[in-house]
């Protein structure tokens, strides 16, 4: 596919101070084996793309470890591949990138030196498979500046604020952006994911520099709707925005109907890539009981788990209760603990004996290396 | 271009048919046999190699091949895809003169002298493929160099009452092999040869040369190269090897080193400094269903279960539909057993797809023998099976 790939690691984890305090939000454990970043990385795998760039601003060491020289989605390659971008700082830019805009203007030259025809913008924090062949299709036939995918969708006043809105006219053509709005209702709610021709998106960028422009849903989107063609691509299938800790713990339970399992890993387009990790597989005792869950390898369970979802390399003790819970990998829950509505991030440890109950509408996090 | 020396070269024999293991092996080599949940059998040695630090590895091959060669892939799954040396699937190759099929163990190293001659190497290590064990291949060369052996034998204790089913051999208080007899009917020790070799290459190569000149050897490590080492008198040595290992050779014995990984003692695939390696299938967690019963079994990625699994191994992409009952049984990657099936005491390889409602196997116990379904078959009847 003649298309460049650039994935946005970190746009918004404002909105995410628990999950993504010492990580990126690409970085993020989902699933039971995979990190948000997997997500868009293989959508672009799929879809035929081979040069990536994945752009992160900081926080960025796991989300390193863990693409690492992108063998894992055979993203290592002679010609193309993975190039994680950090921000660089020489003459008037420095510090970390202020938004899209910003960090596309100070990679400038490695987009410009790029041979490829189209290129494919997409933030980390969307569960979605899709193919980019179709969007390209769309945009070629609109004959488009920038193609936005978006969904229909119900939001509200919560969720509205982390979320950019379009209405289209009957041609499916923008006529108004609305970036970050306190709103209720049905929306055509953007999955931030853009395709634009590599030549006009340097255009965008020579005029952001002359004009000091950082922010590309602002200085773009909804400030130049009307002079630019930009065109909606609906997306129906299934999808996912995790956009703050009761989001992740919803999308995540949403994994737990057989339904919505088999659309995001078991699609079309190809399966989701991740890191291998060489764990063996789950390891079921004599006492364990097990019922509605989603269980990655390498665990050792001897308790009873119900509707959650285990990392890899989790251990359950004798007679403990797991309920509604995520335990993220190398979490370690004690003989005869009681979880309820708890999500461990990353090398949790709960003692024996102890109980911890959250809510379905509010989960107890625990943070990462913690001992309860 | 001249390669980079390396101080140990690793053969793992695994052109063998593996006979014994009957319709498992009807079209793949022994050595990719499924185990465990997401392994196949090579996965052991070539984990072996990589957590020893052996990264040069020749991969002998003959029988059935396409499905090893295609596993194996460029090595990477191991770790052995490396700039000097890395992993080599070696099948046998027209030359000019004669030109054979592999005929023995023995002879399939001496038709490859040259690959391990590109390397210079100060040993040799004779690896197979067909068991089932964590062993760290550095401690024995560390033996063998501490020796100074010119062949350094791993051995095991075994009952006696095993012991004729194996290479059996004596030695002395220093660790010095006094006598070697391969399958004794009379056997003089419990200490058998686990088939893991150390030699010094240059020895190695000098009877390689002289068993090929014997028109009556049977070319094989076993029967003919070490009785004519110890013969001669070269200095070879025991080493002792006290870790779980399992010969898989067999239905009855695959099955009981499967069953072997269950249970709070099993042997343990999730040591953290001991991985074992493997090339698998991207498959997200798997998934237990409401009314799933799970007990006392191991179940692999991308495995949906909503029936019944006890004292079992799952592999991965298996399907266990409703109230289906799985038990003593090892069910391979991306089996589906349809809802109200009942499967007892069996092995049921890859791709295999039953029911529903099908009886398989019949239960456990004294007289019962384990069912085999053999590769991709479709059982949606009770005609002629079972």
């Amino acid at each position: 596919m003649n298309a460049l790939g650039i994935i946005f690691s970190d746009m918004q984890d404002w909105s995410m101070t628990e999950l993504a305090a010492h990580r990126s939000v690409a970085a993020i454990p989902f699933g039971g084996r995979y990190r948000l970043i997997d997500f868009p990385l293989s959508n672009m795998v799929n879809s035929g793309i081979n040069k990536i760039y994945l752009i992160t601003s900081s926080k960025y060491r796991s989300l390193m470890e863990h693409v690492g020289s992108g063998k894992d989605w055979d993203l290592s390659r002679k010609k193309g591949g993975i190039l994680v971008i950090p921000p660089y700082s020489s003459g008037e830019t420095h510090g970390l990138y202020q938004g899209r805009l910003d960090a596309l203007k100070r990679v400038l030259d490695y987009i410009t030196s790029s041979k490829e025809k189209y290129v494919i913008l997409s933030d980390s924090d969307m569960i979605y498979n899709i193919n980019y062949q179709d969007v390209i299709n769309c945009h070629e036939e609109k004959e488009s500046d920038i193609t936005a995918v978006y969904t229909k969708t119900n939001i509200n006043k919560s969720t509205s604020i982390h979320k950019i809105l379009y209405e289209f006219d009957q041609e499916g053509r923008a006529v108004d952006v609305l970036v970050y709005p306190v709103t209720n209702g049905t929306y055509n709610v953007g999955l931030n994911t853009w395709v634009m021709n590599k030549d006009f998106l340097e255009s965008l960028l020579y005029d952001a520099i002359a004009r000091n422009y950082k922010d590309f849903s602002y200085n773009v989107l909804s400030a130049r709707v009307n002079s630019l063609r930009i065109y909606g691509y609906e997306y129906t299938g299934f999808y996912a925005h995790i956009d703050s800790l009761q989001s992740y713990y919803e999308t995540s339970m949403k994994l737990l109907n057989m339904d919505n399992l088999q659309s995001i890993f078991y699609s079309k387009i190809g399966p989701i890539y991740t890191k291998t990790k060489d764990s063996a597989p789950t390891k079921y005792c004599s006492g364990s009981l097990v019922k509605n869950s989603l269980i990655a390898n390498g665990c050792i369970i001897e308790g009873t788990v119900e509707n959650s979802i285990l990392f890899r390399n989790v251990r359950i003790g004798k007679n403990a209760v797991v309920k509604n819970s995520i335990i993220m990998q190398h979490g370690r829950i004690g003989d005869n603990a009681k979880l309820d509505s708890i999500i461990t991030d990353t090398y949790a440890v709960v003692n024996k004996d102890r109980v911890l109950l959250g809510y379905s509408n509010c989960p107890f996090f625990i943070k990462k290396n913690s001992v309860v | 271009m001249r390669l980079a020396k390396k101080e140990c070269v690793a053969m793992l024999l695994a052109g063998g048919q593996g006979s014994r293991l009957g319709a498992l092996t009807a079209k793949i080599a022994k050595p990719s046999v499924p185990f465990g949940g997401k392994y196949r059998i090579i996965d052991f040695a070539l984990s072996n190699c990589t957590n020893s630090g052996i990264d040069t590895i020749g991969v002998l091959t003959q029988y059935q091949p396409l499905i090893l060669n295609s596993y194996i892939g460029d090595g990477k799954s191991w770790d052995l895809d490396r700039m000097h040396g890395g992993i080599q699937i070696l099948p046998p190759y027209q030359r000019v003169g004669d030109s054979e099929w592999y005929l023995g163990t023995a002879n399939s190293i001496y038709q490859n002298m040259d690959f391990i001659d590109q390397y210079r190497p100060e040993y040799v290590l004779i690896l197979s493929g067909d068991h089932i064990y964590k062993m760290d291949y550095s401690l024995m060369v560390d033996y063998h160099k501490k020796m100074d052996a010119d062949c350094t034998i791993s051995v095991i204790d075994v009952p006696i009452k095993e012991a004729s089913r194996f290479g059996i051999l004596s030695s002395d208080e220093s660790g010095r092999i006094t006598d070697f007899e391969e399958k004794p009917k009379r056997p003089k020790s419990t200490q058998a040869s686990m088939g893991i070799y150390v030699f010094k290459w240059n020895k190695l190569k000098k009877y390689l040369e002289i068993d090929d000149k014997n028109p009556d050897s049977s070319n094989d490590f076993g029967k003919d190269l070490i009785p004519l080492m110890l013969r001669s008198g070269e200095k070879l040595y025991a080493y002792k090897f006290t870790g779980y290992w399992k010969d898989v050779g067999t239905i009855d014995s695959l099955w009981q080193a499967n069953m072997d990984l269950l249970g709070e003692n099993g042997f343990e695939l999730s040591e953290e400094n001991w991985i074992i390696y493997s090339r698998h299938a991207e498959k997200p967690p798997h998934y237990t269903g409401r009314d799933a019963v799970i007990k006392n079994s191991i179940v692999s990625e991308g495995a949906v279960i909503l029936g019944t699994v006890e004292n079992s191994v799952v592999f991965s992409g298996v399907t266990i539909g409703e109230n289906a009952l799985v038990k003593d049984s090892v069910v391979m990657a991306d089996v589906v057993i349809n809802k109200d099936c009942v499967v007892n005491y069996s092995i049921i390889d890859e791709m295999v797809t039953i029911g529903p409602g099908l009886k398989i196997g019949k239960p456990k116990g004294e007289d019962s023998e384990i069912t085999v379904i053999p590769r991709e078959s479709v059982i949606n009847n009770m005609g002629g099976l079972v």
